[in-house]
């Protein structure tokens, strides 16, 4: 079954219109890598889905209910939460802290310490740093606080922005390896938005996003082959 | 000098609670309120014209009036809030602070208007006894204030740190756009904080106005002036700063304002922010980003 | 002016009369009401040359209202004649406001506000000490053709008109355009040759001195003052609430507000008792409260529209560029090269620009490190990169935005000490990834603002309207149309630069930018906002840029088939540091470069890395 649609999504910042026309699925369980360069769209289009931006037309559908538009907030007790690009941290707040607001949207105190288990189950890093602020984390430690605290709401749908940035190549496989390990075992389905081909390698599907439309996509195996099309995207040179 | 350093540092209490409700608003929503001074007095001048002039039969003492213009202070923060301040979200801060600036000359006016430039006597809601300590007299209402000042200080702190909407409201303050995208319900935060200011701003005018010994439109604008001072010095969003902050500028009026004449005492307080603004503009407890 | 303003003239031929014949229907009383609203309005339009013009919030201007009335008083009570004691207050308050306002050159915005709070309820203080001591007893007392309440009504008419002179003056010239630049690009003034902090104390000073004449005439007036009312923190907030309801920048809508908060109530008093006077204000400061949040731009921008209305529907010009040939339009607009520089810095060199070691560190981070770059005499260079490489802020070290060591040598002579504001005079321009113009000013006036450097006359004789200013302003004006005709932009001259698309807009930022007569552009990322097809065309503009006009051009973009197709050379950078240097068909077959746009995925469909 589909759990995210995405149709036919027009959006930007004012009278700048960034997206023309983004139209992406999401399964349930699956992982989709939403490719693209720089300024092409990718975070604007994560931010009209989780509603921090109003789309100018197109819609949002998550499990054959509408939500376009509706508040992020609102969003997470659905089952959608998303990881900021920088890995969004609460700086000023302690790895603990970060983690419990990632529960906030839930109620039940008994899930929220299992989740919390699991996290630190997980991330035994982040157990033995919990009194630490996450301003002072390293990057890679950071990463894994990000997509903890994002499990701390179980979620069914989880976005991931540009988890590579300003991560060295290794981490940034760490990183992928986690969200990949993430869906295998939670079978929370992922919509990973990158400039990394790297991306492709835990993709079920993959879309290439260009100035604002969805240019390419694929599925299954021809995911692989997709760096030839990736390559005439951002370089402008066959392969 | 003892008893002039304990006006002073009961003075000092009333400006914290005015502090604690700046730090509040600018910790949830980035906004520098100059409105909660006035909120707090236009409850209390409602509330005493209660009092005075009984309504439907009903004539409530002045305690009851004080709570009564604590809670109309709440309510207008949140109505403040809703109307004015909701619509300004992601405005630029100079906004914002025009905007508060106009709530406060609005109220202001408004008092001028209904009750008149004359004084409104301020009866203490907790009765007119005194106590001799060491020298000093020492009202009931002084006293009541460094208790509730100390209180409020005390269970805000507690409030933020051990409770789950405290946490919340950390989050916000540390950066709204993730805490939403985590599923905090930021437009709460930011109406609880202004509720809580507009309560504790009620809470200031109804035991300042005694201690000063009445209340005219305006004089908690001006008190709020001094605990800005207060707040800007200990740090804008660091609550111990902000508490430390304005009872200094509180014993520091008292004192040199009755020892020695209240244009130096205004002149000090002046150097002082002056100097905190180009030295350490975060203040000397506040965080960076306060600066920025 | 493109558009006619007919009504707009007739409404203000208008007024003018009723001013003037004011006091032939006014009784004394209300004769001497207005003349203190004119106080108030000086002192209005003083603070607006802060709030509106220069963005600086100042909450002290009542306490500067009282420091020009104490100063005219202890002239004038001292013998000196009015003329000097209203041109010695003036003085002081302009003194007073630019001490007021040099925490400014450190801080800024919310505390620039408290900053001046904190001197209002200081400098309030000060009088009550004082004026005892000094002034009780002793009078302002002006000469008999001034003593009248119908000649000091006259002289404050002449006072207000005055202002208004000088200051549409100050807005048509250069010291204006300063302004602007701080109040909406403060970090990039810099980049337009505007020295930032000069440029605020100059504003503190003209509303200064404008502030003091209010507070004189009101010392002329009342001829002796013992209060502090009308200088204590109520009023610099309903001053605040004046320039905000009346509309920033817009003198008449300022004027009408403080008749309205200050003459009225008096006015109507008589006739409907004492509860007028304080409605007034109430209803005043309700409207400042919606007019924040509605975000009109107060009675002045009521007035706008209803003239725009009046004027007839004016047809709106398209908002696109014409399209015109690049190289014909270039070749036409040769004359742009003419600059006022001097001969040794226009020589040809071979090597326009050379970077070495070029490192930018902010706090711990490091943003750029030891980047070599070179930039040949009309070439242009390509610089290409991931999100967060440095591209941007490699722009930044050469027009001196950012914190740099290494070595920046530009036409062979090192750039790296001299000021961010002097570098648009040596012929360095630049655009902005998300645009460094100002949005509420007209295309011309930008155009303009970027023409700064070469606006070398003394902003006050710009604001008085003598001098060589009103040449130079003049041949200014020619050149900006010139540059807007290049670019196809001519028409859309007279708009507001807010109200033109995006893509647009950032059209006018690379004219504005080659208006400024530079010798090599630095463009970041241009084609962004345009669609597919504008960003194509881009690249024969370049091309014509470099061909025609002999500009050198360092190009930064993501949209890398673009510079592919336009660029002589190209730079990579990864992280802060340069990865790849060549054609840009040798950059994009490199393997390092590759691998930064595409990651370092080994793609091999058999064995995932996770698998």
């Amino acid at each position: 079954m589909t759990l995210l649609e995405v149709h036919d999504l027009c959006s930007g910042y004012g009278a700048l219109q960034v997206l023309f026309g983004v139209s992406l699925a999401v399964g349930e369980g699956e992982v989709v890598a939403l490719m693209g360069s720089n300024g092409a769209g990718k975070t604007t289009t994560l931010r009209t889905i989780t509603g921090l931006l109003k789309p100018m037309s197109g819609s949002v559908v998550l499990a054959g209910r509408p939500v376009t538009g509706v508040a992020p907030e609102r969003l997470v007790a659905a089952g959608v939460v998303m990881v900021p690009e920088g890995r969004g941290m609460l700086r000023d707040l302690t790895v603990a802290e970060n983690l419990a607001v990632g529960a906030y949207s839930v109620a039940d105190k008994r899930q929220v310490a299992e989740s919390l288990d699991r996290a630190y189950a997980t991330f035994p890093i982040l157990h033995e740093r919990r009194e630490q602020k996450a301003g002072t984390l390293s990057g890679g430690q950071q990463q894994m606080l990000a997509l903890g605290r994002a499990l701390m709401a179980s979620p069914r749908l989880m976005l991931v922005d540009e988890a590579s940035l300003g991560l060295s190549p290794v981490m940034t496989e760490r990183a992928f390896s986690l969200i990949a390990e993430v869906n295998r075992t939670l079978g929370v389905a992922v919509l990973i938005v990158e400039q990394n081909v790297l991306a492709l390698d835990l993709a079920d599907r993959a879309y290439v996003l260009e100035k604002g439309q969805v240019v390419a996509s694929a599925e299954g195996d021809a995911v692989r082959t997709m760096q030839g099309r990736l390559r005439t995207a951002y370089l402008g040179t066959p392969a | 000098m003892l008893s002039a350093l304990v006006v002073g540092l009961a003075i000092g209490s009333a400006y914290s609670l005015l502090a604690v409700a700046v730090v509040l608003v600018y910790s949830g929503t980035k906004v520098l309120s100059l409105a909660v001074g006035e909120i707090g007095a236009f409850g209390l001048y409602a509330a005493l014209w209660w009092h005075d002039n009984g309504l439907l039969g009903t004539k409530p003492p002045v305690w009851v009036a004080a709570l009564v213009a604590m809670l109309i202070g709440g309510v207008l923060g949140l109505v403040v809030e809703r109307l004015v301040m909701r619509p300004l979200l992601g405005r630029p801060a100079l906004d914002s602070l025009v905007a508060t600036l106009a709530v406060a000359l609005f109220l202001a006016l408004l008092e001028l208007e209904l009750y008149g430039l004359d004084p409104f006597p301020a009866p203490s809601p907790v009765g007119d006894g005194s106590v001799e300590i060491g020298g000093a007299t020492l009202t009931v209402t002084e006293m009541t204030l460094l208790g509730v000042a100390a209180l409020v200080a005390l269970g805000l702190w507690l409030f933020l740190t051990r409770t789950s909407f405290g946490l919340a409201t950390r989050a916000t303050t540390s950066d709204p756009t993730v805490a939403r995208l985590l599923g905090v319900p930021v437009n709460r935060v930011y109406v609880f904080s202004w509720g809580v200011a507009g309560l504790l701003s009620g809470a200031a005018a109804a035991l300042l106005a005694n201690v000063t010994g009445s209340l005219t439109p305006f004089s908690l604008t001006t008190a709020l002036l001094s605990a800005l001072a207060g707040a800007v010095i200990g740090g804008l969003d660091s609550l111990g700063g902000a508490v430390l902050g304005s009872l200094v500028v509180g014993v520091v009026s008292g004192v040199v304002g009755s020892r020695v004449d209240p244009t130096t005492s205004a002149g000090i307080v002046f150097l002082a922010v002056l100097l905190t603004l180009l030295v350490r503009p975060r203040g000397l407890f506040g965080s960076t980003r306060v600066a920025a | 002016m493109s558009r006619p303003d007919l009504p707009g003239r007739i409404g203000g031929l208008a007024l003018v009369a009723l001013v003037l014949l004011a006091p032939t229907f006014m009784n004394v009383p209300q004769t001497a009401i207005v003349t203190t609203a004119a106080c108030i309005a000086l002192v209005a339009l003083g603070l607006d040359v802060l709030v509106g013009s220069t963005g600086q919030l100042s909450l002290a201007h009542a306490a500067l209202y009282g420091v020009g009335c104490f100063s005219a008083l202890g002239l004038g009570t001292h013998g000196v004649p009015w003329p000097l004691a209203f041109v010695g207050a003036a003085a002081a308050t302009s003194v007073t406001a630019v001490v007021v306002g040099l925490p400014a050159l450190r801080i800024r915005g919310l505390q620039v506000a408290i900053a001046s709070l904190a001197f209002q309820q200081f400098a309030v203080q000060i009088p009550q000490k004082w004026d005892q001591v000094k002034f009780v007893g002793k009078t302002f007392d002006p000469p008999g053709y001034l003593a009248g309440v119908t000649a000091q009504y006259y002289l404050g008419v002449a006072l207000v008109g005055l202002v208004l002179l000088v200051l549409a003056g100050l807005r048509r010239t250069r010291g204006g355009r300063s302004l602007l630049a701080v109040r909406d690009v403060e970090q990039r003034a810099a980049a337009f040759g505007v020295a930032t902090g000069r440029t605020k104390l100059f504003a503190y000073a003209v509303s200064g001195a404008v502030t003091g004449l209010g507070g004189a005439l009101f010392a002329l007036q009342q001829t002796s003052v013992s209060d502090t009312q009308p200088f204590i923190l109520r009023e610099s907030l309903l001053l605040v609430a004046i320039v905000v309801v009346g509309g920033a920048r817009s003198p008449v809508g300022i004027l009408l507000a403080a008749f309205a908060t200050k003459a009225v109530p008096g006015l109507l008093a008589p006739h409907f008792g004492q509860g007028v006077q304080l409605l007034i204000p109430v209803i005043l400061a309700a409207v400042l409260v919606l007019s924040v949040v509605l975000q009109p731009e107060g009675i002045g921008g009521v007035l706008r529209d209803l003239r725009d209305q009046l004027s007839g529907g004016v047809d709106r010009p398209v908002p696109r560029p014409q399209q015109t040939d690049p190289v014909v339009a270039a070749a036409r607009a040769r004359s742009l090269r003419e600059v006022p520089r001097p001969l040794t810095q226009r020589l040809p060199v071979p090597a326009l620009l050379v970077a070495r070691g070029v490192t930018v560190r902010y706090g711990g981070v490091v943003a750029l490190a030891d980047v070599d770059l070179e930039v040949r005499r009309s070439e242009i260079v390509g610089l290409i990169g991931a999100n967060g490489a440095g591209k941007s802020t490699f722009f930044n070290a050469v027009s001196g935005l950012a914190p740099t060591t290494g070595s920046i040598r530009y036409r062979d002579r090192e750039l790296l000490p001299a000021p961010a504001a002097s570098r648009s005079a040596r012929g360095l321009a630049r655009t902005f990834q998300d645009m460094g113009l100002v949005r509420a000013e007209t295309v011309r006036e930008n155009v303009l603002l970027a023409q700064g450097w070469m606006a070398c006359y003394p902003a006050a004789t710009g604001m008085l309207g003598f001098g060589a200013a009103v040449g130079t302003e003049r041949e200014l004006r020619h050149r900006a149309d010139q540059a807007l005709e290049l670019f196809g932009l001519e028409h859309l001259a007279g708009e507001r630069l807010g109200d033109l698309p995006y893509g647009t807009m950032r059209v006018v930022e690379i004219a504005a930018a080659v208006a400024s007569g530079p010798d090599l552009l630095l463009l970041d990322e241009a084609s962004a906002g345009l669609t597919p097809e504008e960003a194509h065309a881009l690249g024969d503009r370049f091309r014509a840029l470099r061909d025609e006009l002999g500009l050198t051009l360092v190009v930064i973009e993501h949209h890398v088939p673009l510079i592919a197709a336009t660029c002589d050379y190209c730079y990579c950078l990864e992280s802060g540091g340069l990865i790849a240097e060549g054609t840009p068909a040798e950059v994009t077959a490199e393997p390092r470069v590759v691998e930064s746009f595409l990651g370092r995925g080994t793609l091999q469909p058999e064995e995932g890395v996770l698998a």
